[in-house]
């Protein structure tokens, strides 16, 4: 028993000592100290062939002065990233999420880039839509380089606008939102199948997108101030935004919450004809679908900016993704050097360019969208995103499960306004714990 | 003693596992539980600051009341069904391993593909139970979308799946002796009076098993509650909250710290199960 007991002793030693072994102490070299850099992306399928087309592009041209290698993580993306930086093994660079950016930065997990910005021609944060480049800023410093842009914009149904008799929004000219609901209600009515069955045909469809962000900017409010301390989601400003949006819920202009799913995603209501509006992001392949449907059941789609707000100014929802830097390659010229060549692959790749002046680009990539063009750039003129933290998480999250689903789900009946201040202090309580 | 160290290695790679990926961590999980850590960077060590935050936030409250609510209806249920169900199997009777092997696969089907599946089945508009309902002209409810009819909608799951004990009833049932119900059928006992007098009693041992298991199941549900959610913070169960805090919020020390309470609550509940055996366990 003794003998048996030691031989478990033993056992357990040489797991402590294997285990200490297996840790590392120092974070992995840049590029693992001969410029071969690992550069993690969270696309998978088509996508990735297109990523790695890029990757095998970039390569060639670097002519040896360093190689990049894929990383593929295709689900579970953040936490193999934060595991990877956490066992000191971060990738050299990696696409990040706008909502993250703030934390990751204060964690002291990405390479602060502005210095390699401002001495950049192309890359020059001025040379960026103003509200894109922002969401890569933290704390007076940019922390990423931004590869895409993909702000909103109402896509309508010209055929149902036809029959309605209603005209055409402008494609650059602002239409307010008091509008936008005025015209929703003269598009909601009930028509007839094809089979002579009656269906409810409605104005727009609102589900939890656009985000809750979109209708607070609409009343000329905010969630976050600039300096990212001051709480503004209890000013009355971004009280009136909500009272927009639960004008929106209630006045039956959208289906209800629990009917949206019925088919499928909020999308499918306007490909279906079944909603005559729809706020969607300029990547939103609506032209693609369209064209592949018989012929009975295609239509023509216009394009029109978001609303104005009612502090007189429009603001488009921008989701953008950068490529920000491991901190282990914040002194190494050749790794910058690589994060711009292959961001200049990636400009060409997706809709849209993030830079002034190439907005052209995006009938290149994707000729369908010829017609959106002066939409797609003015959209991203007004494009924004919100004052991001590192709380942005927890605060986010109460703002959709409890003040955005309670709208959904009680349109009309929700105190959204007592919610919204409830979830002000709760934000201004984690901004005071900040150590 | 040759024969004590052979066994020994025999087990010694399971000892390892055990310690690398078992023992390991749970210390690990003990020392991170009082860190501020967020994955990225060094935890630092803040004592119990996790706890007291813990105590003061609403959602810990939210998120426990809504495992526990669900706990109360889906052990009690989901016992009672697959008990129900292993008393029918039990009969001999055409094609009973036919019957058994449809109502035992919900046990063995991916929690990710039931939840799907689910979706739609309580999709309130399209769904199967609505559709069924509105054969007789009622109107389903919301499920999901409405808070009130989150913790039934979850309830359905659990009774879908409830055929998990349903082996160990079988073999509990295939147990009892069969003189018994032969002497009580001599009594002139019914039906009834069997499972009341005889069955039940005799199962009990493999009740209390399930009894256990069913509790920790509940406490720890997760996986469908994660892909549905719930409207509002009904859907919110307690491991899908610590699940946020770790890798949604990054506060990986919160969570853990979370994880242990939630180990104390099994705990304590186990113990309590335990201690109350001599009182209707039959052994």
């Amino acid at each position: 028993m003794k003998r048996i007991l030691k031989s478990g002793l033993a056992v357990l030693v040489i797991a402590v000592v294997v285990l200490s072994a297996c840790s590392k102490s120092a974070e992995a070299a840049c590029g693992k100290g001969n410029n071969h850099f690992i550069f993690a992306t969270w696309a998978a399928g088509e996508e990735l062939k297109e990523f790695n087309a890029i990757v095998d592009q970039v390569n060639a041209q670097a002519d040896g002065q360093y190689t990049i290698e894929t990383l593929s993580i295709p689900s579970d993306y953040y936490i193999k990233i934060s595991t990877l930086i956490s066992s000191k093994n971060a990738p050299d660079f990696f696409w990040m999420t706008q909502e993250l950016i703030s934390k990751y930065a204060e964690l002291g997990a990405i390479a602060d880039v502005t210095e390699a910005l401002h001495a950049s021609q192309r890359y020059h944060p001025d040379n960026f839509y103003e509200g894109v480049i922002a969401s890569a800023f933290h704390d007076g410093r940019y922390y990423g380089i931004p590869w895409i842009a993909n702000p909103i914009m109402v896509y309508y149904n010209k055929n149902l606008f036809d029959e309605a008799g209603i005209p055409y929004p402008s494609p650059t000219d602002d239409w307010t939102w008091a509008e936008f609901i005025e015209t929703a209600k003269a598009l909601t009515t009930v028509k007839k199948d094809v089979n002579n069955n009656d269906y409810q045909q409605y104005g727009t469809v609102i589900d939890g997108w656009p985000n809750i962000e979109t209708f607070i900017w609409a009343g000329g409010g905010d969630i976050i101030a600039e300096d990212g301390v001051e709480i503004l989601l209890d000013r009355e400003e971004a009280l009136r935004g909500l009272d927009i949006l639960d004008e929106i819920l209630s006045s039956g202009i959208t289906p209800s919450y629990a009917e949206v799913s019925s088919l499928g995603s909020n999308n499918v209501w306007f490909e279906k004809q079944r909603a005559a509006m729809f706020m969607g992001g300029i990547q939103d392949n609506f032209e693609k679908k369209i064209s592949r449907l018989p012929e009975a059941e295609q239509f023509e789609i216009g394009y029109a900016p978001m609303p104005v707000g009612l502090d007189g100014h429009a603001y488009a929802f921008d989701w953008t993704a950068s490529t920000v830097m491991s901190t282990a390659c914040s002194d190494n010229p050749v790794a910058l050097q690589a994060l711009m060549d292959m961001t200049d692959g990636f400009l060409k790749w997706k809709i849209a360019s993030p830079l002034k002046g190439e907005v052209s680009e995006v009938a290149n990539i994707d000729p369908l969208k010829k017609d959106a063009l002066p939409t797609i750039e003015h959209s991203l003129k007004i494009a924004r995103s919100a004052n991001y933290i590192p709380e942005w998480n927890q605060i986010n999250n109460k703002l959709w499960v409890e003040l955005y689903t309670g709208m959904l789900n009680k349109p009309g009946e929700y105190d959204y306004r007592t919610n919204a201040k409830e979830i002000a202090e709760y934000a201004r309580g984690l901004i005071a714990q900040r150590k | 003693m040759n024969r004590g160290r052979t066994g020994f290695y025999f087990i010694l790679p399971w000892l390892i596992g055990l310690i690398l990926f078992t023992l390991f961590p749970l210390l690990a999980a003990l020392y991170i539980a009082f860190t501020d850590w967020s994955i990225i960077g060094n935890p630092v060590f803040i004592g119990m600051q996790n706890f007291f935050e813990i105590f003061r936030d609403s959602m810990f409250y939210q998120a426990l009341w809504v495992t526990v609510k669900y706990a109360i209806f889906a052990v009690p249920l989901t016992i009672a069904t697959a008990f129900a169900v292993a008393v029918l199997l039990n009969n001999q009777i055409k094609l009973v391993a036919v019957f058994r092997t449809i109502y035992y696969m919900p046990a063995i089907v991916s929690g990710v593909a039931v939840a799907i599946v689910f979706k739609w089945v309580l999709d309130p508009n399209y769904g199967v139970i609505n559709s069924f309902l509105a054969f007789f002209h009622i109107k389903g409810p919301n499920w999901l979308y409405d808070p009130d009819w989150v913790l039934p909608s979850y309830l359905v799951m659990a009774l879908w799946g409830a055929s998990g004990g349903l082996l160990t009833y079988l073999v509990g049932l295939k147990d009892i002796p069969r003189e018994l119900y032969e002497s009580a059928n001599i009594d002139g006992a019914n039906v009834w009076h069997k499972i009341r007098y005889i069955t039940i009693p005799m199962i009990t041992p493999i009740l209390f098993y399930n009894l256990i298991m069913g509790l920790i199941a509940a406490f720890r549900k997760f996986t469908d509650a994660y892909i549905l959610g719930g409207a509002g913070n009904e859907g919110t169960f307690y491991m899908v909250y610590l699940y946020d805090q770790a890798f949604s919020f990054y506060q990986m020390g919160y969570a853990t710290a979370l994880a242990w309470i939630l180990f104390v609550i099994i705990l304590t509940l186990s113990i309590i199960i335990n201690v109350t055996r001599k009182y209707w366990v039959h052994t």
